[in-house]
């Protein structure tokens, strides 16, 4: 399964992200979590839940209510199950500080939300190109066989 | 040798030893509060040398101002403690102004974006999407909407980009201005896209300044130079060093010299829509010679072309 895990509190970047991934006929590969903290319930289960079959990408945004996306980010590298998975930092700031924090936590890519929608909308065509179509996932860490590989 | 003589000499003689020793405790008295005079001074300067240091650091503007009228009005009988003290104080308030002022543009860049995409994003769908639907008047308020949120972020990208250059720590050295200036004009000439430019640059500039930001400095005039010499008859732009300023010189639109000194604030443009630009360029170049503890200014008359100069203040420390 070729999924795309959104963290994204802010629902016109949800719905602008949705309308993007139409265009590009991959809005039925998203799935939506809006804190930080149920992106990692999603992604690690629940006492009750199970975890779903890992994305092939996680576009984090960083400032979200809960845990925001540096928690996530360590969260994810720090858990066995996650620890290989792609994180994409999606964000609206440009800060230096934002990116060193975020690649030292080991992001494997960090794009600023532009401003102009073309622009966007040209961002979340490649992002989608990108990771679900060219790059190949990286072997289950655990070495039970990963789900998600390209199509 | 008549009595009356003796006695005045006798009398006068010590009235002058009388004298000298007032004058020598005059004198040692002098010496100690010359002395104490010294102390105060060096430590004044000590402390002066701290905030320097500190100020550098920090972001300028009114904070700093009251620091340095501080430093200024101390005269040397101010209780050296209290100075000390109240410089400590100002550095900690100024240290939080400016972490202050971190979060602040942190939150700028955050938080006013993202609605500025809202409203681009939905305005473009609008325009798109419901397209039928959609006379051309509504297209055209649309389209406005679209322009005014793209200049909005321009304003707020510029705006992170001034206090981003006043806060960037400075590194000077001395620098090959020729080789800087060349450089920038060569950029400026590629971006002009074909346009005829006659360069006039002086060989061999030095300066001592901090060469990342010097370069910024000179971006920017050349970059102003080349936009209002957008004119048919061909442009000249000379770069050069008169005395002790160095300056930017063209042949283009000009200004009015009544508002020579309007050009420097933040977003103040004295040119209509004809010239693209928000009016950062020049508060950024006026930050950047403040830091460099020079001065900028412009001379111009409308129609005769412009030239800015600036000097650069430290150059006692230029490396030959």
């Amino acid at each position: 399964m070729s999924r795309i895990l959104l963290v994204e509190d802010n629902e016109d970047d949800i719905e602008l992200t949705l309308i993007a991934f139409r265009r590009q006929q991959l809005a039925n590969d998203l799935i939506i979590a809006r804190d930080g903290q149920q992106a990692l319930e999603i992604l690690h289960g629940t006492p009750s839940r199970p975890a779903q079959p890992l994305p092939v990408v996680v576009l984090l945004d960083l400032k979200l209510p809960r845990r925001d996306g540096f928690e996530v980010l360590d969260a994810i590298r720090a858990h066995p199950h996650t620890r290989l998975l792609p994180v994409v930092v999606l964000t609206s700031s440009a800060q230096e500080r934002d990116r060193l924090k975020t690649y030292k936590l080991g992001a494997n890519s960090y794009i600023v939300k532009p401003v102009d929608f073309e622009q966007f909308l040209e961002a979340a065509r490649q992002i989608g190109m990108y990771w679900l179509m060219l790059n190949t996932a990286p072997p289950d860490p655990e070495g039970n066989g990963h789900a998600a590989a390209a199509p | 040798m008549s009595l009356p003589v003796s006695i005045i000499i006798i009398f006068s003689t010590v009235l002058l030893l009388a004298l000298s020793g007032f004058t020598l405790r005059l004198r040692h008295k002098y010496m100690r509060r010359e002395r104490e005079l010294e102390t105060a001074r060096a430590a004044l300067e000590r402390a002066h040398e701290i905030l320097r240091g500190r100020v550098e650091e920090l972001e300028g503007g009114g904070a700093v101002a009251s620091v340095r009228a501080t430093v200024r009005q101390a005269s040397p009988a101010t209780d050296i403690e209290k100075l000390r003290q109240r410089v400590e104080e100002l550095a900690t308030r100024l240290s939080q102004a400016n972490e202050e002022l971190e979060t602040f543009s942190y939150s700028v860049s955050h938080d006013l974006r993202a609605p500025l995409r809202s409203i681009d994003g939905f305005s473009r769908e609008l325009l798109i999407g419901y397209a039928e639907t959609l006379d051309d008047k509504g297209k055209h308020y649309l389209t406005r909407v679209r322009e005014a949120t793209r200049r909005m972020s321009e304003l707020i990208d510029d705006m992170l980009n001034l206090s981003r250059l006043s806060r960037k720590a400075m590194r000077r050295t001395s620098v090959d201005l020729t080789a800087i200036i060349e450089a920038v004009a060569a950029e400026a000439e590629e971006r002009a896209e074909g346009r005829r430019i006659e360069w006039t640059i002086e060989p061999e500039l030095r300066a001592y300044a901090d060469p990342q930001l010097i370069k910024i400095v000179f971006e920017n005039l050349i970059g102003n130079a080349v936009k209002f010499t957008a004119s048919p008859s061909g442009a000249r732009i000379e770069i050069g060093r008169e005395g002790d300023a160095l300056f930017v010189r063209d042949n283009g639109v000009g200004f009015d010299p009544l508002f020579a000194q309007k050009l420097f604030a933040p977003f103040q443009r004295l040119h209509g829509n004809e010239f693209e630009g928000t009016g950062i360029g020049l508060a950024i170049v006026q930050r950047l010679i403040h830091r460099h503890d020079g001065r900028v200014w412009a001379e111009s008359a409308p129609g005769r072309g412009a030239t800015f100069r600036f000097t650069l203040g430290g150059a006692e420390q230029e490396s030959p």
